[in-house]
């Protein structure tokens, strides 16, 4: 039965759970050669994966292959020269939709100087259990500081290790990720540190 | 007040009647127009500085122009979203933006900065600058409290007119001229004015920052309470912002009866005890830490039974509530003792009529009797130099020493020898400015930080007032003062002699009488005082306190709390109810509103505390677009 944009539709009601199974229908006999042609058909279909080729990866001896843009754990990266780039401005907080970033800020000194600029994140912490990987942090960063990498095998052993602190997150990038980030030119070049002593209040411009 | 005349104006096709003289910004703002604004505040005179208010008016020369010094004229059209004026003010936000370093991510006043939302609201989409930008030392430090950034600074100069036309100070300028303007502080030193903090809130942009809340948190993190100061008997109306259980940023909450939306540094800085890890959080008895219950009775122990051998020492920043407790506790098992209460003055509950804050407005005369506004009562000087420099009101200072308010060529400062101010008081019945017609007289006194006699002083400018009929307002420094007076329990005994002591707050200024053989304290930090004291309870700070403030006008405002009391740290009614119960007086309320309901009924003064409070006005909404047809 073909409706008017020819789509074929079994006419036969869906049934609910309970409502039984329709009888047979009649004029069908039960007959030995039938089932047995029916279960060497089933042999059949068996039989013939054996030959096709193999699609399981054994998992984890075996991994499959991830996309680049994978969003994995995060990592917070650094400039070429060591400082931090995480400027603790909370924007990956303020577009997190789980509320998992907590960035408490400090502000650098020539004494300890952590991120170039004025402004660092004292506190960097993700709650690993909460997010959901959805790569809005990446995206808010003005400074490209963090990424999300490709690890995802992030299981642990208690609730507290979940929450990764900025140590951790701080962990090197894989080498390729890293060169892949570099290479798509979305890196900002490193800046330099603010000028010590800075400025005295003339007016001075960048070259 | 004489009769203003009205006119019509149309704003984007929207008829508003506005009294003439009603500049356009604050027209359109009638009808939910916005129109930007950098340079231009509503208590700040009009000067016009950064054009962000370009509106095309009708009729007039077909050019765009600026709105905040423009007055509203009978018949006038203007339009904010004419191709003209949207380009206009697009054009100068790309101007604002040429030197801005755009460094919003690191910016404190990023998510809540004008200049933002005006470049999204009002701006171009994109920038056309690649060009270097200016570049200043960053921050430079104008006070202890206070950060400049130069390079995100619009020079819309409402910093320095607020210096120059609301405090009266001299300490902040715009060095250099044309595009050369920076605001410097005078000579570079640091302010040092006791209102400097407003202009942190006045700046449009991130330029002045607070060093204290410095890269705390950004605003978007933070949960706010509609609060009271509590340093001063003003009452002035403060927001109390809130992160993760600290409290790290005060700002003004505008009341025009009351402030104006100024609040002096000690308002706005003075916070940091409540944040200070080394507070008070658990009772501990002769050194030890202990329960509630052991550590109440213990002082109930020390304390019942001693009748004048009792002294009570309370803080100015009393609530009523507590007052209330304290009377009842006084009135009962606590009858007899001698009750002290710090940092107030000497003067009596008022009687009578009293001149209201905002009266002070529409005086003719002021004369201030014995008082440092500056420092005693902050904001009520500001509300001086207003009526003094905008409304023309003629003022009579009676201090032995220099005042701010001198800085006004026409302030006539009667030196007095200290304690000889009610015989200057007497004097002025004659003087020739209290008999020239027009206006009312105000007259506030203070008790001349005890040097004063009170009674007498307060007798002669009744005697004044009573002549020149003017309007009196007692000066109080203690924060709930008044509401104290009013409960009878701000007492004025000295503690001499005492063998148990009390310490509601911290100790004693005078120090711990050598007789005290008992000392219980109640006090949010530990201090060196506190070394031989039997008990010591922890106490609420004034951000985790509710209840509520008698200002010195005699208006009761609600304390609310920005931070949670978390045990073990206990409200301050629940301490005082236990101790009671602990002394024989079974007080059972179950919270703070069964206090406020008896104590409103019991007591006159404090009739408001029965109201509900009044709920906060809703926010205008903000239409941006033309009316429909």
């Amino acid at each position: 039965m073909a409706d008017e944009n020819g789509n074929d539709h079994d006419p036969t009601p869906l049934r609910r759970p309970g409502e039984g199974v329709p009888p047979k229908p009649e004029g069908e006999k039960p007959s030995i050669a039938g089932d047995v042609a029916a279960l060497a058909g089933g042999l059949k279909t068996t039989l013939s994966e054996f030959f096709k080729p193999v699609v399981t990866t054994m998992y984890p001896e075996e991994k499959t292959p991830r996309s680049e843009r994978y969003r994995g754990r995060h990592y917070l990266r650094r400039y070429d020269n060591g400082l931090e780039r995480c400027i603790g401005c909370e924007l990956c907080a303020a577009a997190c939709p789980v509320g998992c970033i907590l960035v408490i800020a400090a502000e650098n000194t020539d004494e300890k100087r952590v991120s170039p600029g004025e402004r660092y994140a004292k506190t960097y912490e993700i709650n690993m259990l909460r997010c959901i990987f959805c790569g809005y942090c990446e995206e808010a960063c003005p400074v490209q500081a963090i990424v999300l990498g490709p690890e995802y095998e992030l299981s642990d052993t208690s609730r507290e290790k979940f929450i990764y602190t900025k140590e951790k997150l701080l962990e090197p990038l894989p080498p390729d990720v890293e060169a892949r980030l570099n290479a798509k030119g979305t890196a900002v070049p490193t800046p330099a540190p603010l000028p010590n002593p800075p400025p005295q209040g003339g007016r001075e411009t960048t070259p | 007040m004489p009769d203003v005349k009205m006119v019509n104006v149309t704003i984007d096709g929207h008829v508003v009647t506005v009294p003439d003289g009603t500049l356009v910004v604050e027209a359109a703002k009638l009808v939910g127009i916005e129109i930007p604004v950098f340079c231009y505040h509503h208590k700040l005179d009009p000067v016009g500085a950064c054009r962000m208010c370009l509106v095309e008016i009708s009729p007039g020369p077909p050019v765009a122009q600026a709105g905040c010094i423009r007055p509203v004229a009978d018949g006038m059209v203007v339009k904010t979203q004419s191709a003209m004026a949207v380009q206009a003010r697009a054009d100068i936000l790309e101007f604002e933006l040429v030197n801005h370093p755009l460094d919003c991510p690191v910016c404190d006043k990023g998510g809540e900065c004008p200049l933002q939302d005006f470049t999204f609201r009002h701006g171009y989409p994109t920038s056309r600058i690649d060009g270097p930008r200016l570049h200043f030392q960053k921050p430079i430090p104008l006070s202890p409290n206070i950060a400049l950034d130069r390079e995100r600074c619009v020079l819309c100069y409402r910093c320095t007119r607020y210096y120059d036309e609301v405090a009266w100070e001299q300490e902040l300028t715009v060095a250099e001229r044309g595009v050369h303007s920076v605001i410097a502080s005078q000579f570079d030193q640091p302010l040092t004015s006791n209102f400097s903090g407003n202009i942190i809130d006045l700046c449009p942009v991130g330029a002045l920052t607070s060093r204290l809340w410095r890269f705390e948190s950004r605003p978007w993190d933070l949960h706010h309470t509609p609060s009271v100061c509590s340093k001063c008997a003003v009452g002035c109306n403060v927001t109390l912002w809130q992160r993760r259980g600290q409290l790290v940023r005060v700002t003004s909450r505008e009341n025009d009866d009351i402030d104006e939306g100024w609040i002096c540094d000690r308002g706005r800085f003075d916070y940091t005890d409540v944040n200070d890890p080394a507070r008070l959080r658990v009772p501990a008895v002769h050194g030890s830490k202990t329960t509630w219950a052991v550590a109440l009775n213990t002082v109930a122990d020390g304390i019942k039974g001693k009748g004048s051998k009792l002294g009570i020492s309370l803080p100015q920043d009393l609530t009523n509530e507590e007052a209330f407790l304290f009377r009842r506790l006084l009135d009962g098992p606590l009858r007899g003792a001698k009750v002290k209460m710090h940092g107030r003055t000497a003067l009596p509950a008022p009687s009578g009529e009293q001149l209201m804050i905002k009266d002070i407005d529409d005086a003719r005369v002021i004369i201030i009797v014995a008082s440092d506004t500056e420092n005693d009562v902050p904001i009520v000087n500001l509300r001086v130099k207003k009526a003094v420099s905008k409304r023309g009101a003629k003022l009579i200072v009676i201090h032995p020493d220099a005042v701010d308010l001198d800085r006004h060529r026409e302030t006539v400062h009667i030196r007095n020898q200290p304690g000889e101010a009610a015989a200057e008081v007497r004097k002025l019945a004659d003087h020739e400015l209290l008999h020239e017609p027009g206006g009312p007289v105000a007259i506030l006194y203070g008790d001349g930080r005890g040097s004063e006699d009170a009674a007498g002083l307060v007798a002669a400018c009744t005697e004044l007032a009573a002549k020149v009929g003017a309007k009196l307002m007692p000066l109080y420094r203690g924060t709930n003062e008044r509401g104290s007076l009013e409960l009878g329990v701000a007492g004025w005994d000295s503690l001499d002699g005492v063998e148990a002591l009390l310490s509601w707050g911290p100790p004693p200024t005078a120090g711990v009488p050598a007789s005290v053989k008992f000392h219980a304290v109640w006090d949010h930090l530990p201090r060196p005082e506190h070394q031989n004291a039997s008990v010591v309870l922890p106490a609420t700070s004034f951000a985790e306190r509710q209840g509520s403030y008698t200002n010195l006008e005699g208006r009761v405002q609600f304390l609310r709390p920005a931070v949670d009391a978390e045990a073990p740290l206990k409200e301050s009614w629940d301490v005082l109810c236990e101790l009671a119960a602990a002394l024989g007086l079974p007080l059972d309320y179950v919270g703070i509103f069964p206090i406020q309901r008896e104590a409103a009924k019991a007591f006159p003064a404090l009739a408001a505390l029965a109201q509900p409070p009044s709920p906060e006005p809703e926010p205008v909404p903000v239409l941006m677009g033309p009316a429909r047809p």
